[in-house]
């Protein structure tokens, strides 16, 4: 072990070490919310700044490979890469896990003596979403994958006194669990097939297609379609969804935003890893299956979506639609993947902002916010309608938005890429997702609703107003980032 | 090995998917749907308790039972380290050195959020860890 291995990993080090230091703090030293919650936030912002200095020292290099007992190990089998791409995801799920901690300061100021347990878990869901996009080896990521869900399994029943929470957390645990054993079938059978379970290296799934040509594929097929089937349920694509709305619904709604667009982000980006940077010898055997994935979601995710009758709901199954958005981009390999990151980024962001202000106007521990909740809001609380407005407007795809920019990027992507059918598919698909989310601005403005909305907590709002600037400054000017996201690309 | 030596498996996938839609099918297709607002909410485990009961029934036991696996995990990893400990040096001690103080902080952390005091009423310990932060919230 040498000190660049130790920069590789730093963000998780930081990470780790925060939640200790939360847990201490609160339970050892008893100090108040403002101390520990202080000292999570500090984490989650060290980890993204160690994000930021890999990707100022990596400058012009492609990345380096990192981790192992024995020196030379490392180049026949390395667990963990440090590339800008990876460096990008740090910096961006460190910001999304910032601004969830923001949005569910609320519900962890209610939650009393349980509040640390609920940040620590955060801070260690953070790093295991981190430790997916940097992960090298098929069983360190589903390590990851598994730190990452089993913390936001607990953070979905976490308000104990529901009914609905706790269905919420049994439904994500047992159908997320049913998805990480197939994930791993899937990285036995891939095993099985070609004796690698690392991406580089001379041991390496990139090296060993590099010299060998697969004449009965069998195994090999089987095996990528249950790494799809298994990342497909965590990122909520069409026909692996049905646990995404009840469990947002069920949720805390403090939370929610975190576990959605958290491991969407995280989902996105590993899959780009194996898929994109792993698997490029093999893109005739795995892209039309990813296409047809992305169809049915936008298909599936839209047309649901459109009869929903409760904002949490209708944006989960508007998230099976951005998912198969997303896998658009994914279905031409490597070339696609500036486009994945940036529309992956950038929805990340709005949806962030989108659930916070669902548990602004629906109480941030509650789980259910139906349109009824959301009538009037126009009249009642325009700062949060104007809010929610420009965020829907974004997740829509309008243009001056991030959504459109997002969505352009992926579909030239697709287009470049021969998937002509796919992008009309998606587009119309989109004029549909205009209609619901229109629906629920119609709402807002012109239909009559009771009752004052509480009072919006700082923390919320600052959620809300990054949200908002990124998703208007991204839309207007997105050139910068745009070129950001073109540097990173993995190994 | 070829394709078609996968057909008996194609074939019990098939099978198995047949069994299973049709099973669904039928029971979705034969059985009288009349929804209530009791019949769509989350089913939990018997009827929703109209009063709390008399006694609580101590489950110290569960308690006790998952933080034992944890640290019997932890002497298993104990185990593939100690068997090599020669060659790992000092850098190995150092490795196992935080394992083992993370894991001491999880044992303390167990120990003064009270769940090894095994004598403590589950009342109280309830009121506690739940009925407290929602004293607090109220």
């Amino acid at each position: 072990m040498n000190r660049a291995d130790l920069v590789a990993v730093l963000p998780e080090v930081i990470l780790l070490a925060g939640a200790l230091a939360v847990v201490t703090l609160a339970v050892f030293a008893d100090r108040p919310r403002a101390e520990w919650g202080t000292a999570a936030g500090l984490a989650l912002f060290l980890a993204g700044v160690a994000a930021g200095v890999q990707w100022w020292a990596l400058g012009d290099t492609p990345g380096s490979l990192h981790f192992s007992a024995r020196g030379l190990e490392v180049l026949r089998n390395p667990m963990v890469v440090m590339d800008p791409y990876s460096a990008l995801a740090g910096i961006a799920i460190c910001v999304v896990g910032l601004l969830g901690l923001l949005a569910a300061w609320e519900l962890v100021g209610s939650l009393g003596r349980r509040g640390p347990e609920f940040v620590a878990l955060l801070l260690l869901a953070v790093a295991g979403l981190h430790a997916m996009t940097i992960a090298a080896n098929l069983v360190l990521l589903f390590l990851a994958l598994e730190t990452a869900s089993i913390s936001f399994y607990v953070m979905a029943g976490f308000t104990r006194e529901r009914l609905d929470a706790d269905e919420a957390a049994l439904k994500y645990f047992l159908l997320g669990s049913f998805a990480s054993a197939i994930f791993v079938y899937g990285v036995a059978l891939l095993f099985a097939a070609t004796g690698a379970l690392g991406i580089y290296g001379a041991g390496g799934l990139r090296s060993f297609f590099a010299t060998t040509i697969v004449v009965e594929p069998g195994v090999l097929v089987v095996a990528l379609g249950m790494l799809l089937v298994g990342f497909g349920f965590k990122v909520s694509a069409a026909p692996f969804h049905q646990w995404a709305p009840d469990v947002y619904q069920g949720a805390p709604s403090g939370a929610v935003g975190l576990m959605a667009a958290g491991v969407k982000l995280a989902g996105f980006l590993a899959l780009g890893r194996v898929f994109a940077a792993g698997l490029p010898a093999q893109i005739d055997r795995w892209s039309s299956a990813v296409a047809i994935l992305a169809g049915v979601s936008v298909i599936v995710g839209s047309v649901l979506a459109a009869v929903q009758r409760d904002v949490k709901r209708l944006l989960a199954y508007s998230g099976v639609a951005h998912a198969g958005y997303v896998l658009v981009g994914l279905t031409v390999g490597v070339f696609g993947l500036p486009a994945v990151t940036f529309y992956a980024t950038t929805y990340a962001v709005m949806l962030m902002g989108a659930f916070a202000l669902v548990g602004a106007v629906s109480g941030s521990g509650g789980g259910a916010s139906p349109f009824e909740d959301w009538a009037g809001l126009g009249r009642r609380a325009p700062g949060l309608a104007l809010a929610m407005t420009a965020l829907l407007l974004g997740l829509g795809g309008l243009p001056f938005t991030a959504g459109f920019v997002g969505k352009l990027q992926v579909f030239t992507a697709a287009i470049r890429g021969g998937f002509l059918w796919l992008v009309v598919l998606a587009l119309v698909t989109t004029v549909v997702g205009l209609y619901f989310y229109l629906r629920v601005v119609a709402t807002m403005y012109f239909d009559d609703g009771e009752g004052a909305v509480a009072a919006t907590p700082w923390t919320t709002r600052v959620v809300v107003g990054v949200a908002v600037v990124v998703t208007l400054a991204l839309g207007i000017f997105p050139w910068p980032y745009l070129d950001v996201v073109r540097d990173a690309l993995p190994l | 090995m070829t394709l078609a030596d996968y057909l008996p498996i194609a074939l019990m996938a098939l099978l198995g998917l047949g069994f299973s839609v049709v099973t669904l099918w039928l029971s979705w297709k034969l059985a009288p749907n009349r929804p209530t607002a009791e019949k769509l909410a989350p089913y939990e485990c018997g009827i929703v308790p109209l009063q709390e009961p008399a006694e609580r029934f101590p489950v110290k036991f569960y308690l006790v039972a998952m933080l034992f696996v944890i640290f019997d995990v932890e002497i298993v990893f104990l185990f593939a380290w100690a068997v090599r400990m020669d060659e790992f040096g000092w850098a190995g001690i150092a490795a196992v050195g935080l394992f083992m103080a993370l894991l001491g902080e999880t044992l303390a952390y167990v120990w003064k959020r009270g769940a090894l005091d095994w004598n403590v009423p589950y009342r109280r310990r309830y009121r506690r860890v739940v009925a407290e932060p929602l004293e607090e919230a109220a």
